[in-house]
């Protein structure tokens, strides 16, 4: 029973994330390769101010949503003003920076070996130990991003997004902030990703750069994709799918050296796949 | 004398890079394409060449077929994949999302087959070392930088002199003219693709031989390279080199102030501050 | 007294050629006035440079009296100058409603905050800005293709569309780049009268147009632009009466 909890957990984590790569990538339409880094600075926020009992668990999750907010409009906005193309660059150079900077920067994140001992959340005096409890959390979390995101996608701001993604030019010429707008969708995506970071880092309440990596903001990507871009139930749909792989991989006998390369492999051949025959995703919008 | 043998080590890793984005460069500004998958291409290359050194391949043949190999690859990419994909009017976005697919394949497959590990050449002859005014360079380094050097000017060569090489010119400075006279865009694309592919061998071969293989570097490498590639200009094949090489040099030399880890900090600064004052590169061609 | 819109010496050039030479011109407020000369005289670049998509190499742009130089496109639509697109450039994917409420000016929940933060406020407002953006679309006589999705429309209702979509900015001046192009009879009679009746709301109209036709109709006014220059201006009788003009137009030397 623990198990299914556990699953679930992670499951609706990652739901927040796809809700965030589903916003840049699916709704924007920015190639991002970006999201780890961010869900890992919230993670690591997060866990420094827990174990450095120097904020209370909601608090510390704000702060850590609006530093990643702060990351994602920094990471964003020089992008934005070049062409589309270069972005790809950026993308790829922040990841790869945040990783080396969660693996080096000892004093800070523990390094390679990470951070163990993260205490579990408390909330106005509850303790959300048990996996069961966890799960409490873990769907609040959840509802609230859900809440989040279907509030957006029915405001104008929602509207204005699909706008933008069709034609930047035209939404200029009607008189829109279109710069404002990617940002704003940007920030969001951010608040997300350390949002999810920090409920991630609580329950399992020991990090390491293993899972903000690369790969790492290739499993989104494969999420959302999977899942089906800009809808609501393409992000909770493709989390849920993907998370439930490596159970059905262990029916199949792989020696664990190589078990990780072989879920990356899975991830990138559904990726092609369903680029090239179903765009939309399970249950999304072509991409 | 440090910093003379910093310096040395960032020209040679500098004209492997050149190489790297060149070949990127090539296919970017004539297809358009980020085809990150290179970085695939460019790692598999070394791969084969040491399975079948393994098996007692004589050295410059194994080079010959990973050569072989990788354009092999690299042509069924576009001709399967991207040429599938434009068909169907797919967007950038969604060309980008399959190319990183297939640089996930490419790189899981290496790793599940060959494990994460790092894996070294066998060779009698590459570590040996001469001095050259006092500074240690290897056989493998100086073959690196001969190699490369030749494979700038001869793709210099190709691209301003031959007439395979100015219909690619044509094709990518006008994509919708080239589709309309008989330049056959498609059939440049694949050719485009090979050519880079089998020129990307070249450092994914020679590099490894010095330093190991492993299958996640990649992504490192070629993302230095397409920062050399948009520094110096994107379109321009010297201006593409020379950055490679500048970002190298730069990044061997910061090693005496910061360590080795940090060295993509350097050059991710490098591309903002270009990104902020010249986006257009150093070299821009029209 | 200060003209209504003035160009005052634009140059536009791009690599080898000299789109806009010393362009200058100006526009009465309150007229509707035509763009005419032969393809590539510059009349969609000087669009451009008017509503901001190009900086000009030199020259500047006034509307009523107020340099619009340096300014972002949406900055220069606020300021009550807005145009559309020769091929359109509508949202395909959305509504003709949403197409229209995209460019209603001023709404509240445009950006994130407002739109968790205060759902229920966002909610009336936007049942507000769809009363006016389907007064918009009922204006154009469109009400009927509301609900419909920009691909199910026809050629001429999707041309009425992009005016809908002008007017919901508010902008008091409109630029309009064709907009009777490839009609047939009918939407080309419908699109004539909806502008005649802008004008008469108070709509300050400058329209590129090639359909001789169209513009004996409605034009007040207009000015004749030859590589990148003014060559003439007058009354349309004047201006398609002159058999020089009519000469450079039809075919002559380029």
């Amino acid at each position: 029973m623990d198990f299914l909890n556990s699953y679930i957990v992670l499951a609706e984590i990652y739901v927040l994330l796809a809700l965030s790569t589903n916003l840049l990538v699916g709704i924007v339409g920015i190639f991002s390769v970006s999201q780890a880094a961010v869900f890992g600075v919230g993670a690591y926020i997060v866990a420094a101010l827990l174990m450095g009992d120097i904020l209370p668990f909601l608090p510390a999750i704000l702060v850590a949503a609006l530093c990643c907010v702060a990351l994602n409009i920094l990471v964003t906005l020089p992008s934005l003003r070049v062409a589309g193309d270069y972005f790809v660059v950026t993308s790829f150079g922040i990841q790869l920076l945040a990783t080396a900077v969660f693996t080096n920067w000892t004093e800070g994140t523990g390094g390679a070996n990470g951070l163990p001992g993260i205490p579990p959340p408390a909330i106005l005096g509850f303790e959300f130990d048990s996996t069961g409890q966890f799960l409490l959390l873990s769907s609040a979390a959840l509802a609230a991003g859900c809440l989040c995101f279907w509030l957006i996608m029915r405001a104008p701001f929602g509207r204005l997004l699909r706008a933008i993604r069709e034609d930047e030019m035209a939404v200029a010429a009607a008189g829109k902030n279109v710069l404002r707008a990617k940002v704003g969708a940007a920030a969001l995506a951010g608040a997300l990703a350390g949002l999810a970071g920090g409920v991630y880092g609580t329950f399992l309440s020991f990090i390491d750069p293993s899972s903000f990596d690369l790969d790492a903001s290739i499993l989104m990507l494969t999420m959302v994709v999977v899942g089906g871009a800009r809808t609501l139930t393409g992000s909770i749909l493709g989390p849920f799918l993907l998370l439930a792989l490596p159970q059905l991989l262990t029916l199949v006998e792989i020696p664990s050296t190589i078990a990780a390369a072989m879920r990356q492999l899975i991830y990138g051949l559904l990726l092609i796949a369903f680029m090239l025959f179903r765009p939309q995703g399970l249950a999304g919008e072509r991409l | 004398m440090i910093w003379l043998q910093l310096l040395a080590q960032g020209l040679v890793t500098g004209c492997a890079l050149g190489v790297v984005a060149i070949s990127f460069s090539l296919i970017y500004a004539t297809t358009r394409i980020f085809h990150v998958a290179h970085a695939g291409v460019y790692t598999m290359g070394g791969y084969v060449a040491w399975s079948l050194i393994q098996h007692g391949v004589p050295d410059p043949l194994a080079l010959i077929l990973a050569i072989a190999a990788c354009t092999a690859v690299g042509a069924l990419i576009q001709h399967q994949l991207y040429h599938r994909l434009e068909r169907r009017r797919a967007t950038q976005l969604v060309i980008l999302i399959a190319s990183l697919g297939v640089l996930a394949v490419i790189q899981n497959i290496i790793a599940a087959v060959y494990t994460p590990n790092i894996l070294q050449f066998a060779s009698a002859w590459g570590g040996r070392t001469l001095s050259l005014g006092g500074v240690l360079v290897s056989y493998a380094q100086l073959l690196i930088v001969l190699v490369s050097l030749a494979t700038y000017g001869g793709l210099l060569f190709f691209a301003h002199r031959t007439l395979l090489g100015k219909r690619i010119r044509a094709v990518a400075s006008n994509p919708f003219l080239a589709e309309i006279t008989r330049l056959q865009p498609q059939d440049v694309y694949v050719i485009v693709i090979a050519i880079a592919s089998a020129v990307v061998c070249l450092p994914g071969v020679l590099v490894p031989f010095e330093l190991g293989l492993q299958p996640y570097g990649g992504v490192t490498v070629l993302l230095t390279a397409t920062i050399a590639m948009i520094a110096g200009g994107v379109g321009s094949i010297t201006g593409a080199f020379v950055l490679a090489v500048a970002i190298a040099v730069l990044q061997n030399l910061s090693l005496l102030v910061m360590p080795g880890e940090w060295s993509i900090g350097v050059t991710f600064f490098i591309f903002v501050i270009f990104m902020l004052f010249r986006p257009r590169g150093l070299f821009a061609a029209g | 007294m200060t003209p209504y819109l003035e160009a005052t010496g634009i140059n536009k050039r791009f690599g080898g050629l000299q789109a806009l030479r010393d362009c200058s011109f100006t526009v009465e407020q309150g007229r509707i006035t035509c763009l005419v000369g032969p393809n590539g005289a510059g009349k969609t670049t000087i669009f451009n440079v008017v509503t901001g998509f190009f900086r000009p190499d030199s020259g500047s742009v006034a509307f009523r009296g107020r340099k619009l130089d340096g300014l972002r496109p949406q900055a220069i639509v606020q300021a009550g100058v807005a145009r559309s697109f020769q091929n359109l450039r509508l949202f395909d994917d959305l509504t003709a409603l949403d197409n229209v409420l995209v460019a209603v000016a001023r709404q509240f929940a445009e950006e994130p905050l407002g739109a968790i933060f205060r759902p229920l406020r966002a909610a009336g407002e936007q049942r507000r800005a769809t009363e006016r953006a389907l007064e918009t679309l009922e204006h154009v006589g469109l009400a009927a293709q509301a609900r419909q999705t920009v691909r199910n429309l026809s050629y001429g209702e999707r041309k009425l569309l992009t005016v809908a979509r002008l007017l919901a900015t508010g902008a008091e001046l409109l630029l309009l780049d064709e907009p009777a192009s490839g009609l047939s009879a009918g939407a080309l009679d419908a699109i004539m009268a909806l502008l005649r009746r802008l004008q008469s709301e108070g709509k300050t109209l400058l329209v590129v147009e090639h359909n001789t036709r169209v513009v004996q109709k409605i034009a007040d006014q207009v000015l004749f632009l030859h590589q990148g220059h003014l060559m003439a201006r007058g009354s349309p009788a004047e201006i398609i009466g002159d058999p020089r003009l009519a000469e450079i137009y039809f075919g002559g030397a380029i």
